[in-house]
């Protein structure tokens, strides 16, 4: 896990806006070689995107061989609908920069067969040889997407209810109507995020302070559905300091340590070699499932630990591109005799 | 030559970087129009539904674009009235032509061409080429009519301004209006079966004359704006004709009875009294007509109302001298007054751009630019009833545009500067070129 920690949400946003660019540049997407991005909505992301914005209009960047999966949808409103994440995205993000139409994919909230929309939607990225890079956010309970606490870890791309608390939240987008808010959506499950080659997740602010302290300290719980990160190989946080409140300062000291010292041995956190290209055709295509995996699904359910536990391991850096957090050993508060 | 060269190809062009005008405020916000279809295009719904990009991509670098400038009261231009009919008739309509393709230089992208009053041979002679003209959507055909004006010959002849009292006649009743408009008040069949509307899309006349007052539903009936003018109408007779349907008011102040404290006259159809509908006015800032505080006044007696007119002669552009004026009286042009000869101060009419009235509005009024712009798009294009498709950036709407700089001198004079216009989603002139 690395967990990057700035002043405020201008330079956390300003990191990661970077960091893609960084990643889109070596990656050195064509055309029939895109680089697969995962993208969210929300308030967090938005200082992102107006960055992203603003390097592609100084010529720093393009987006022509990006393709784009979104992590979810409304259902029953209609796509030009103003709340839309339709809307969100054409707004904040697509039509500024040169992302061409047909390589965007964002679920369809008002498919005649919503099922099959997210079936087809899986197919897709699987289509496109999975997602390089997935950015989110989360929500004050640690929600990613609309992985709702209580969300299964092993979740796929599905029709999801939003919780009570998440439709009063929205309803100040929708004239504080309670009865105009959306109460279903289409989202990416957990385990579709988790099977991204990286998840890069911009969490901002005090009220979120929790839902980090749950997802780096505490273990892995469906309730804080972010916490399903530690199991994923190559996953990271920025965050600013207001987000950090509820971390210990231990905790906080040692990340920070990580990144000052790693930093001053021009050692950079930076991903294998196999992760930052992607699967070159010519190159061996890392799966980052097991190739025969029959989908668990309420008829023929699977023990969730071995998808979760088995980190393809030949993802794997041959070295670890910093050290692991290593919180002092039980021997060590032995005093020696 | 001005015109952008079509090579087919280009359709869909995004202006960004802009500010574009909207209701009160500058948006900044990207534009998307069509060549092909001429109007503004739901850039979000074509890009996920049809998978379409813009094909030409066109960076304002933070120019304000407007809706093109209407002017529902211009009496000619470039040498050309619109009231005289040319010894040749048949040069008219391709004089008109010609001046269409020039209009639209100053932004002005559709207007209304406008008589005075004249002879009956004039309005039958005249009326045929002066209705709406953008039926065929080509943006090479320049400035757009969107019908006629008629400014008499139904007007008080103690308030006849520089219309000549011999042409004023009284409406006696329906069939006086048929005689002198002919058949040009009432909508026509297309030889393609095709409802057209009247070519007349405006009448000022003095609700005190005549059977006016009764004959006003008769013309608001048949699509055609009524508009008090050239008129001694009382404030009483003024609120009935509003009763009556009137919507507008002709160059409010001028030719018509002063703002008095114990009779407000026409004006005081501006004030929220009889609970009657207030009408839209037309206001002539050209710092000749009104004083600068008494356009201020009627702005803020009613800003939804406000629009601003050029009520230009066909003088606009050339040099001082003495010109020919219908029913062989002439004009003395000298800078920008134009007086009737033989009178010491009987304006007739102005040599005013109407981006130049903006400006002159945006500087008295102290008001904002969307606010002074308002006054020639969307105020005009609400009271002509053509709000969904012309004087508002809206999706669908009529792609006619202006590209604006603002620029503010040592003097701290703000100007308006016109650079690019677009019509039907073409360009159709630019200043740098």
């Amino acid at each position: 896990m690395r967990l990057i920690i700035r002043d405020d949400p201008a330079s956390a946003s300003s990191y990661i806006a970077n960091y893609i660019i960084n990643r889109i540049k070596a990656f050195a997407p064509t055309p029939t070689h895109p680089f697969v991005l995962g993208l969210p909505t929300g308030s967090s992301p938005v200082l992102i995107y107006k960055i992203l914005v603003e390097r592609f209009k100084a010529g720093e960047i393009s987006f022509e061989n990006v393709v784009t999966f979104n992590m979810d949808e409304y259902i029953g409103i209609p796509r030009e609908h103003p709340e839309s994440y339709h809307t969100f995205m054409y707004k904040h993000f697509f039509s500024h920069v040169n992302v061409h139409p047909k390589n965007i994919h964002i679920l369809n909230g008002n498919a005649p067969d919503l099922e099959a929309e997210c079936v087809a939607y899986e197919a897709a990225i699987k289509a496109h040889g999975g997602i390089d890079l997935f950015l989110g956010g989360i929500g004050p309970d640690g929600h990613i997407a609309f992985n709702e606490p209580g969300s299964s870890l092993a979740s796929r791309t599905r029709v999801k209810t939003l919780a009570y608390d998440t439709i009063i939240a929205n309803s100040r987008f929708f004239g504080n109507d309670l009865e105009k808010v959306p109460k279903m959506a289409l989202t990416v499950g957990v385990q579709t995020v988790l099977e991204a080659r990286e998840v890069v997740i911009i969490i901002t602010g005090a009220h979120k302070a929790l839902a980090l302290q749950k997802c780096i300290e505490g273990g892995v719980n469906h309730m804080w559905t972010l916490s399903s990160l530690q199991l994923h190989p190559h996953p990271m946080i920025v965050v600013d300091e207001d987000a950090t409140l509820e971390l210990q300062v231990k905790t906080v000291k040692y990340f920070k340590s990580i990144e000052k010292v790693a930093a001053s041995q021009g050692f950079e956190q930076i991903l294998p070699s196999a992760i930052r290209t992607g699967p070159r055709p010519q190159q061996n295509h890392v799966d980052p499932t097991p190739a025969v995996k029959e989908e668990p699904s309420i008829q023929a359910p699977q023990p969730l630990t071995s998808t979760l536990l088995a980190a393809p391991a030949t993802e794997y850096p041959l070295r670890s591109h910093s050290p692991d957090l290593i919180p002092d050993r039980m021997g060590a508060r032995i005093a020696a005799y | 030559m001005p015109s952008a060269v079509p090579t087919g190809r280009e359709k869909i062009t995004k202006f960004t970087n802009c500010r574009l005008v909207i209701g009160n405020e500058l948006v900044a916000q990207d534009l998307w129009v069509s060549s092909a279809t001429g109007k503004i295009v739901r850039s979000q719904e074509v890009f996920y539904g049809e998978n379409v990009v813009p094909d030409t991509t066109i960076n304002l670098r933070g120019k304000i674009v407007a809706p093109g400038l209407i002017d529902v009261q211009l009496n000619g231009a470039f040498g050309f009235n619109f009231s005289q009919i040319p010894e040749d008739p048949s040069t008219y309509g391709k004089t008109l032509r010609q001046v269409n393709k020039r209009l639209i230089q100053t932004g002005v992208t559709s207007y209304l061409p406008t008589l005075t009053s004249e002879k009956i041979e004039v309005y039958h002679q005249a009326l045929p080429f002066l209705g709406p003209s953008g039926t065929n959507r080509i943006s090479e055909d320049g400035s757009e009519s969107l019908g006629a004006h008629v400014e008499g010959p139904f007007i008080n002849p103690t308030k006849n301004g520089i219309h000549k009292v011999a042409n004023i006649i009284p409406a006696a009743s329906l069939s006086t209006l048929t005689t002198v408009y002919g058949t040009h008040l009432s909508p026509t069949l297309s030889p393609a079966g095709v409802l057209l509307p009247p070519k007349i899309k405006k009448i000022t006349a003095a609700p005190e004359c005549g059977s006016m007052m009764s004959l006003i539903p008769e013309i608001t009936s048949r699509g055609i704006i009524y508009s008090i003018g050239h008129t001694e109408a009382t404030y009483e007779e003024a609120s009935l004709a509003v009763a009556q349907g009137a919507t507008m008011i002709t160059h409010l102040f001028n030719a018509m009875r002063p703002l008095h404290h114990r009779n407000p006259g026409v004006f005081g159809v501006l004030g929220l009294a009889e609970s009657l509908p207030r009408p839209y006015f037309g206001i002539i800032a050209d710092g000749i007509h009104l004083h600068p505080t008494s356009i201020k006044i009627a702005f803020n007696a009613h800003p939804e109302g406000f629009i601003l007119v050029t009520d230009a002669m066909h003088l606009v552009g050339l040099e001082d001298g003495v010109y020919e004026w219908t029913n062989g009286e002439r004009i003395v042009k000298k800078g920008s007054k134009l007086i009737l000869e033989g009178t010491v101060d009987k304006i007739a009419g102005s040599s005013i751009t109407l981006i130049e009235c903006v400006t002159n509005f945006l500087n008295w009024g102290g008001v904002s630019v969307p606010q002074a712009l308002a006054a020639v798009t969307s105020t005009p294009a609400a009271m002509l009833g053509l709000s969904a498709t012309k004087g508002n950036l809206v999706s669908d709407a009529d792609a006619d545009l202006v590209v604006i700089e603002e620029e503010i001198d040592s003097n701290g004079w703000r100007n308006l500067r016109i650079d690019q216009v677009w019509k039907f989603g073409s360009k159709v002139w630019d200043r740098e070129v």
